[in-house]
């Protein structure tokens, strides 16, 4: 056994101390800078649900075909929609669907400006790395519960949650397709005396976007791995029929909900791939694998 | 004697005390078979199994193994495979068609209250809420104060925070739902897990906001956020039956039954242990004695083994009354 050096008692209760102080005093703050993402998801589950089922089946199998402009995927994207209609899982699937469009869609937001900046600055990078290393490795139980503390339960927390999840590879793939850029082709746009940032928007991001891209599928799919543990707080959705499952002993209710996020999956990862795998024939440029 | 002959001789003699020592604390277990113990994920659950296990093992020589466990699991696995063999603090309420077949089947027993008294359930506001709300007193009073309670994913209707699935009371609360009719007023929201359940009422309270919800007690956070019961229709039986049942056509008012909770074994314990089950039949504390317990254990942020040593070490007056002199020392002596 280590043997004890000090006590870590009083620095647990400050710790807890602190968390409580914090959120009497900063709760509200808290919440109110977190309204945009609830009004985001507010909107996002609305319209999906106001949608009747086969315009949103139709609108997912037309994306399928733009992407691919083949029969099979559209084909296999209608089934699995019509899969989780049929199992009666659309209502959580949709609930389901809205969090994860909107988790991805912060993500995007937060993780690809940062990952623009990690690829410019060594500085950046050595410093973001660890703490990427961190969010991807800490239990997500860890600040969940906190999570809950802070801005109540539900989807806010449960979208921050996956974000932190989901926002490490994003970052990671934008900085690294930024920086696998052929320096002659940089070389060039600074002999024609393109400014920085022409030479991030016009040369850098276009030649990028494939690896963006992968950053994207990924993103997607993590946040669809985090909903169950996102449901234990109070998400909602296909995540809180599998945690039922498990709770009531219901082996059935569980197994469905699964293959529901699983349906779900396969409808977003070969979308998006097949849209990324389109964007690379149009700009010409190698396939990369992450 | 040369040097190393002595040492030799005093390392033997150290050796035989020590082997007469463990002769003289442990005694011998009445069965070969492991006493897998559920411990459960709520403090008081968590405290008893800890406090079992020192004392089987410690005392009466057995092999224990601590389990996690959870109310509907424990019991199913229990009355399926009689593993595990004890579970310390069940609410027989909780999954009372699970616990009623396998009592009928003798595949478990009921040893009796692991918590003689003051045991209660309900749906509960905070008590600065009920004061600044006078006419807020009863659950059929809610849906005239819906809008203390707005729910933030669907700001036109209140929010009532019911428990984590697969937990009885999340069938009942919706039962319960139905029968005062607050669904045009209220949204009846999962909190996912008993983690998120507890961080939901917690943070209610730190920013002194209005929540409704569920809790029961004696627990924890009943000791530190004063809380007030909302009121409910006379109990029923007939009534909280149907309340009970997930299939319920047409729940009616009626309150919540007071909850008990019992010590359950495996049916094969009392063959094969039946001194060790005497000793578990007598283990029984009451709410304020599992009060003052949890509350050594969030003053010191101590784990649910520390709350059990704690108790051992503090509170001999109540479980020496549990066991034979002889067992009791072995336990203290085991204990350091």
């Amino acid at each position: 056994m280590f043997p004890e050096l000090f006590d870590t008692a009083p620095l647990r209760r400050a710790i807890d101390d602190g968390l409580d102080w914090l959120i009497a005093t900063w709760g509200e703050g808290f919440e109110a800078a977190a309204s945009p993402l609830q009004w985001t998801l507010n909107t996002i589950e609305q319209g999906l649900l106001a949608l009747p089922w086969w315009a949103l089946i139709a609108i997912l199998t037309g994306l399928a075909l733009l992407a691919t402009r083949k029969p099979a995927l559209p084909l296999v994207v209608a089934a699995a929609m019509l899969f989780l209609g049929v199992l009666g899982l659309w209502e959580d699937a949709i609930k389901t669907m809205a969090l994860m469009l909107t988790a991805t869609l912060g993500t995007i937001v937060v993780a690809i400006p940062l990952g623009v900046a990690m690829s410019g600055s060594a500085l950046l990078r050595r410093v973001l790395t660890p703490v990427l290393d961190l969010m991807q490795t800490m239990p997500s139980f860890v600040y969940l519960i906190p999570a809950v503390m802070v801005f109540g339960p539900g989807r806010v927390p449960a979208v921050l949650a996956t974000m932190i999840y989901a926002a490490p590879p994003l970052m990671r793939l934008t900085d690294l397709g930024l920086r696998l850029v052929d320096p002659d082709v940089l070389e060039a746009g600074w002999s024609f005396g393109m400014t920085r940032g022409q030479r991030l928007l016009k040369i850098q991001v276009p030649l990028a976007l494939p690896t963006i891209f992968a950053g994207i599928n990924q993103a997607t799919m993590m946040s669809l791995s985090m909903v169950v543990i996102a449901s234990m707080i109070g998400a909602g959705g296909l995540g809180y029929q599998v945690l039922q499952g498990i709770g009531r002993l219901e082996v059935s209710r569980g197994l469905l909900a699964g293959l529901g996020i699983v349906a779900l999956a396969i409808v977003f990862d070969r979308v998006t791939q097949a849209f990324g795998r389109r964007l690379q024939q149009r700009l010409g440029v190698t396939d990369f694998k992450p | 004697m040369r040097p190393h002959v002595k040492l030799a001789a005093l390392a033997l003699a150290a050796f035989l005390a020590a082997v007469a020592a463990q002769a003289a604390t442990a005694a011998e277990c009445e069965t070969d078979r492991t006493i897998d113990i559920a411990e459960m994920g709520w403090p008081s659950a968590a405290a008893l199994a800890r406090v079992h296990a020192v004392i089987l093992a410690k005392g009466y020589g057995c092999r224990v193994a601590l389990v996690p466990g959870d109310t509907v699991p424990t019991l199913a696995a229990m009355v399926a495979k009689g593993e595990p063999a004890l579970a310390p603090e069940l609410w027989p309420n909780a999954s009372k068609e699970a616990w009623e077949k396998g009592l009928a089947a003798g595949k478990v027993v009921d040893l009796g209250p692991a918590i003689a008294e003051g045991l209660v359930q309900g749906w509960y506001i905070p008590t600065y809420v009920a004061e600044a709300n006078p006419g807020l007193r009863s659950v059929e009073d809610l849906p005239r104060y819906w809008q203390l309670f707005k729910d933030p994913d669907d700001p036109g209707k209140g929010r009532f925070v019911s428990c984590p699935p697969g937990w009885a009371c999340e069938i009942m609360d919706a039962n319960f739902f139905k029968a005062y009719g607050l669904g045009d007023t209220f949204n009846l929201f999962s909190p996912g897990s008993a983690g998120a359940l507890d961080a939901t009422i917690a943070q209610a309270f730190l920013r002194r906001e209005p929540i409704v919800f569920y809790y029961w007690g004696p627990t924890a956070m009943m000791g530190r956020f004063p809380m007030t019961r909302l009121e409910m229709a006379p109990f029923d039986e007939a009534k909280f039956a149907c309340i009970g049942d997930a299939a319920c056509a047409n729940p009616e008012k009626t309150d919540f039954v007071v909850p008990d909770a019992v010590k359950a074994a495996a049916s094969w314990l009392p063959q094969e242990a039946p001194t060790v089950v005497e000793y578990l039949r007598k283990a029984s504390l009451t709410n304020a004695e599992i009060g003052r317990i949890l509350a050594w254990g969030e003053e010191n942020k101590a784990d649910a083994e520390a709350v059990a040593e704690n108790f051992l070490r503090t509170e001999e007056a109540i479980w020496t009354g549990w066991v034979p002199a002889e067992i009791a020392a072995a336990v203290t002596a085991g204990l350091d």
